[in-house]
């Protein structure tokens, strides 16, 4: 049962989970994975309480999901990836002056996706659970398939499944190495530095393109980037999705989100843009055609985070889903705190993983909404104009060099570097983070199968 | 902090979808680096305390680069409505 020391330590989550992340939701180009992971990360190895970690957790995504369509509406900046699908219609709204409109409709979408996705996510959980024992049985294999399948259906698809083998090579070569001069004890799997070493890949190769004379004179120069804000203008009341939102609106984000919830296993950026222009494609007028776009694609951004999450973790402990691989990784995977043998599908109970959603969605939900809708303009000013995205950069490169000297010493800070360098250009490649990620999960099986097979 | 010879020179280029300045950027990487690490390395070697201590040298870099670095926005506002 919980005592009142552990709900106060969740209610205290959630909101700092939500006041951060509205603000990192803001600054434009944050991707989910990099800005989620290395923090969840960070607070698994402080040692914290699991149901206090998944109270953050999602407060953490809820509120980084309501807030990173603002630029979007204020300014026509994506602020993240998942964000990216609705520039279109965001324009098209801001053409017509209603930016305000656009956030208000957007904020809405997100609160009826998480609504929806809560409960969707936990029946399906409970229905995958009989045959959680038979799946885990093959951890390895469904990782394995699960590179492969995420390679195939990527863009790139040949050169994402060529890369599968050799990127497992350099993983498990590192850590052989590492076991082999003694800075790891052997059997001891690197995994943290490894996995942030491939998701700020592309700006460590980037860094070292820069100190290339040719390269860096040839790279595109800008000017600064001029944001179009419109004059601020505030709210009276307390919003009320339900009122926001047109009967349409309603029912299609509820639809996306229900769907969205099932298809839990596949790419949230992939359906949302798949299923949000499905709703919208046989609506003639442009405003309304777009009000309906964004309501339900943010109703199904947040449905399918808060599904890839919840499912693979409550039903398997599995990180069966690109959220899971990606943002959520830390739920699973963290060692030494958390493996897949041990992590929170195995620590908490059914009712700890009700109660720690539904505190860190509601807390998220009643801050979020309420302070986006009324205060927009102001937060978007406030970010774009006070933090630079040098900062911001130099804020993840200093916590990687943490965590890499954390796990290996100061000769894993030059692996951490490598790994970086080679994911850095396999994702210039087209090699998408999944297949990367789900490469590093698989490495050690990979290699004991091709070691057997010689 | 930095010295712009032509303030109205087109010098930023762009890394993780937004723009940077080259000398900016470094400045930003060494002395988050250098605050992370340096706290790290001070910190009583008896655990999670390294861990708290290189976070904390994080936040201060952070907080650090973002005084004294301008963000390369400029905003336009328009009337709308």
């Amino acid at each position: 049962m919980l005592d009142a020391g552990v709900i106060m330590q969740m209610l205290l989550a959630a909101v700092g989970g939500t006041l951060i992340y509205t603000l990192i939701g803001i600054a434009p180009g944050t991707d989910e994975t990099a800005v989620l992971a290395p923090v969840t990360l960070v607070l698994v190895l402080t040692g914290l309480e699991p149901i206090v970690i998944l109270t953050f957790f999602m407060a953490a995504i809820i509120a980084k999901k309501l807030t990173d369509s603002i630029p979007v509406a204020v300014a026509g900046v994506p602020g993240g990836v998942m964000a990216a699908p609705m520039v279109e219609h965001a324009i098209v709204l801001k053409k017509h002056g209603k930016s305000d409109l656009s956030i208000r409709k957007m904020a809405s979408g997100s609160v009826i996706g998480t609504i929806v996705a809560v409960p969707v996510s936990l029946l399906l959980a409970n229905i995958l659970v009989p045959y959680a024992d038979q799946i885990q049985g093959y951890t390895n294999q469904i990782l394995f398939g699960g590179a492969i399948l995420l390679a195939l259906m990527s863009k790139n698809r040949w050169i994402a499944l060529a890369s599968i083998v050799p990127f497992a090579i350099l993983i498990q070569g590192l850590r052989h190495l590492y076991w082999g001069v003694g800075v790891v004890p052997e059997g001891t799997n690197v995994f943290i530095s490894f996995f942030l070493g491939i998701t700020i890949g592309p700006v460590i190769l980037t860094l070292f393109e820069l100190l290339n004379k040719d390269k860096r004179k040839a790279m595109n120069r800008y000017d600064n980037k001029t944001i179009a804000l419109q004059t601020e203008q505030s709210q009276k009341g307390l919003p009320n999705p339900f009122k926001i939102l047109t009967q349409q609106e309603l029912s299609m984000s509820t639809l996306a989100s229900f769907f969205g919830s099932l298809l839990f296993v596949l790419s949230p950026v992939g359906i949302t843009i798949l299923l949000g222009e499905l709703v919208s494609a046989r609506v003639k007028d442009p405003v309304k055609k777009s009000t309906l776009a964004i309501s339900s694609m943010d109703a199904l951004t947040n449905a399918s985070y808060i599904s890839g999450t919840l499912i693979p973790l409550i039903a398997l402990g599995i990180p069966l889903s690109p959220v899971a691989i990606g943002p959520a990784n830390a739920l699973f995977n963290a060692p030494p705190v958390f493996t897949l043998e041990h992590n929170m599908h195995h620590l908490l109970t059914k009712t700890d993983f009700i109660w720690a959603v539904v505190i860190g969605a509601v807390v998220a939900i009643v801050i979020t909404y309420f302070i986006i809708v009324k205060y927009a303009q102001q937060i978007c000013r406030f970010v774009f104009k006070w933090i630079p995205h040098e900062a911001v950069l130099g804020l993840f490169f200093g916590l990687v060099l943490l965590l890499a000297h954390m796990d290996g010493g100061l000769i894993n800070i030059g692996g951490v570097l490598l790994i970086g360098l080679v994911a850095g250009f396999m994702h210039r490649l087209g090699i998408n983070y999944g297949v990367q990620f789900m490469v590093l999960y698989a490495a050690p099986w990979i290699v004991t199968q091709l070691a057997g097979l010689s | 902090m930095h010295h712009n010879k032509q303030p109205h020179s087109q010098e930023n280029i762009e890394v993780w979808a937004d723009l940077v300045n080259i000398k900016d950027l470094l400045l930003a990487l060494v002395i988050t680096s250098a605050l992370t690490l340096g706290a790290y390395f001070i910190a009583p070697n008896e655990e999670p305390k390294p861990l708290y201590y290189g976070l904390v040298g994080a936040l201060i870099g952070f907080i650090i680069s973002s005084i004294i670095i301008k963000p390369k926005r400029k905003f336009e506002t328009t009337e709308d409505k």
